[in-house]
């Protein structure tokens, strides 16, 4: 009996309207703070920090100590999710009469679950293409990649990309196509690369041009338009135990680093990471129109062609601010450009939940259009009495 | 009024989703790129010259006489040229000039070797590989290293100083078809001189 009536409670807390306040306020409060945290954060990793964690942590400067401060916004979303979905059950009664906020209560539930699918699903990546480049890949603007590349055919690479969450996550990677195992040595998200000064002690790098270089790990940038030079130790350890050295890899530096095993070239990089697409797009014109007889900006627009044998698509396709392209998957916007507005960059986007807030909001319309309509004739019909 | 606990399920499923999400390994076939970054040889290592010199190998302090049936293309970035030998695809060879020591021969050694899957060496192990030419351009290293595997590789690099910088000339490839370019190779490298033009 006593089980039951904690039970109740706890169901009566978690569908309080009490509750629903307090989570708004939250949310508020979790909004405005992060709006100003940007500043110093930059937008990604404010947003990571505040709104899509469920803990705000905060660390006291020159500690390693991280303390829990505040709800953070997946928390924060989810208790509301809860609240409104036991809100539900428990208050409004299944009728016609109550139709419409139910289609409102279900609208509202899916914009939250999309959002929470959106943190989870959603890519964002770039393409830089210049005009006349055909391009089939996007590069991730945050993340990094070690890339290990079969070079041996004249016309096509084999590349395995490991990102750099697993490098930081597991010791040794292997995958059943390679011929070695990447013993992972140390990865850095920053740090400041130099040649090494005459008589520096022996470097752990036994390969490559790393090998006559020196590093030093550095805090890791965050600000928007900012690149980190990260830096990953790595030994390709062959299947009989024998080490090939271990390479100094990074972002910074063009060189190709490699050997040969078994007649085939295997070459090793650092760069950002890389989706492959099964299209590409050739960027046939960018156009930068601005406002006669001054800089302002008017307009930017990409002029693409899209070549997907598989889908059997080959068209022209402008993308401009607004009309971005979708297709397999992804979406195209127009983002930035350069060089003398001969390059363009894309931001491409793969969100599989991209359509949950349009239905959410149509259903909130029809919900309260259902709603209103009933109670506006419900009015009409009590004048009339 | 009954509460219905099933509608919680999608959620839960989500919030777990979140909290088990992973990154593996993507593999993908991709065509080489437009604008290949210069490469040094077949395992390249040297840096890019990203000021994009004119690097003419005879008017920067050492020529050589290219042996019968050999052919030099202009290299680019810090490769001064590519010799082709007769008939080969299977074996390349490479000219490079670098200033200074650029790390020394036991440093470069073990760096060709690791090119093709040896592992390092110290110097005494260095000295047992190095062998010695003379030339009109002064005394030749000159390093000859053949990898382990069922399918071997085998690396033959030159070193000379001429001035102020070092010059490395290597030969790498398929082990049989680099033994029949060995000769050329060697051939090449004893012609070597100083460029007049200096």
């Amino acid at each position: 009996m006593r089980r039951n009536d904690a039970l109740s409670r706890l169901i009566d807390g978690l569908s309080s309207l009490k509750l629903t306040l307090v989570c708004l306020a939250l949310l508020m409060i979790l909004v405005v703070a992060c709006t100003l945290a940007q500043v110093e954060l930059g937008i990604h990793l404010a947003v990571e920090r505040f709104i899509r964690s469920f803990i705000v942590w905060w660390a006291p400067e020159g500690s390693s100590l991280r303390l829990p401060v505040f709800p953070g916004g997946g928390m924060v979303g989810g208790v509301l999710l809860l609240n409104l979905t036991f809100a539900q059950f428990r208050r409004l009664e299944l009728s016609w009469r109550k139709g419409g906020l139910w289609i409102v209560h279900i609208g509202l539930a899916l914009l939250f679950i999309g959002e929470f699918a959106t943190a989870v699903l959603q890519v964002e990546s770039n393409m830089a293409i210049e005009e006349g480049q055909t391009k089939s890949f996007s590069e991730d603007y945050r993340n990094m990649e070690v890339v290990v590349s079969d070079t041996t055919d004249p016309k096509v690479n084999d590349e395995f990309g490991i990102p750099a969450s697993l490098l930081k996550s597991r010791r040794e990677i292997s995958d059943a196509a390679l011929p070695f195992t990447l013993r992972v040595r140390g990865y850095y998200d920053n740090a400041a690369l130099s040649r090494s000064a005459p008589g520096s002690p022996p470097s752990v790098v036994t390969a490559g041009v790393g090998a006559g270089m020196s590093f030093s790990p550095r805090p890791a940038v965050t600000a928007d338009g900012e690149i980190n030079t990260s830096v990953a130790l790595v030994e390709p350890v062959l299947k009989d135990g024998t080490s090939l050295g271990v390479f100094l890899l990074s972002n910074a530096l063009g060189a190709p680093q490699g050997f040969i095993h078994e007649g085939r070239n295997w070459k090793l990089a650092l760069r950002l990471r890389r989706y492959h697409h099964p299209f590409s797009l050739t960027l046939k014109d960018f156009k930068h129109d601005r406002y006669p007889g001054t800089e302002i900006p008017k307009n930017f627009s990409s002029l693409v062609r899209l070549k997907d044998a598989a889908a059997g698509d080959d068209r022209d396709v402008l993308i401009y601010m607004n009309s971005p392209l979708r297709h397999g998957g992804l979406t195209f916007y127009q983002a930035s450009f350069g060089k003398n507005d001969t390059l363009s960059v894309l931001q491409v986007v793969r969100n599989p939940a991209w359509t949950l807030p349009y239905v959410s909001c149509l259903l909130v319309a029809l919900g309260l259009l259902w709603h209103f309509g009933l109670m506006l004739r419900k009015s009409l019909g009590a004048r009339k009495v | 009024m009954r509460t219905n606990f099933a509608a919680l399920l999608p959620i839960l499923a989500i919030l777990l989703t979140a909290a088990c999400r992973d990154e593996g390994i993507s593999r993908a076939r991709v065509p080489k790129e437009e604008a290949p970054a210069p490469a040094m040889g077949m395992g390249g290592e040297m840096p890019h010259d990203e000021a994009g010199h004119d690097h003419s190998a005879h008017a920067q302090g050492l020529r050589w006489t290219l042996p019968s049936g050999w052919k030099e293309v202009p290299g680019t970035g810090m490769r001064l040229a590519t010799l082709v030998p007769p008939g080969g695809l299977k074996t390349e060879g490479t000219v490079v000039s670098l200033p200074g020591d650029s790390g020394g021969e036991l440093a470069n050694a073990n760096r060709w070797r690791g090119q093709i899957g040896l592992p390092a060496t110290d110097e005494a192990g260095v000295a047992a590989a190095r062998t010695k030419l003379t030339t009109k351009a002064g005394p030749v290293s000159v390093y000859d290293f053949t990898s382990g595997g069922a399918v071997k590789t085998r690396l033959i690099a030159a070193v000379v100083k001429s001035g102020d910088s070092t010059w490395f000339f290597k030969l790498m490839g398929e082990a049989g078809a680099t033994e029949s370019a060995r000769g050329g190779f060697l051939q090449l490298i004893k012609s070597l001189a100083p460029d007049a033009q200096k």
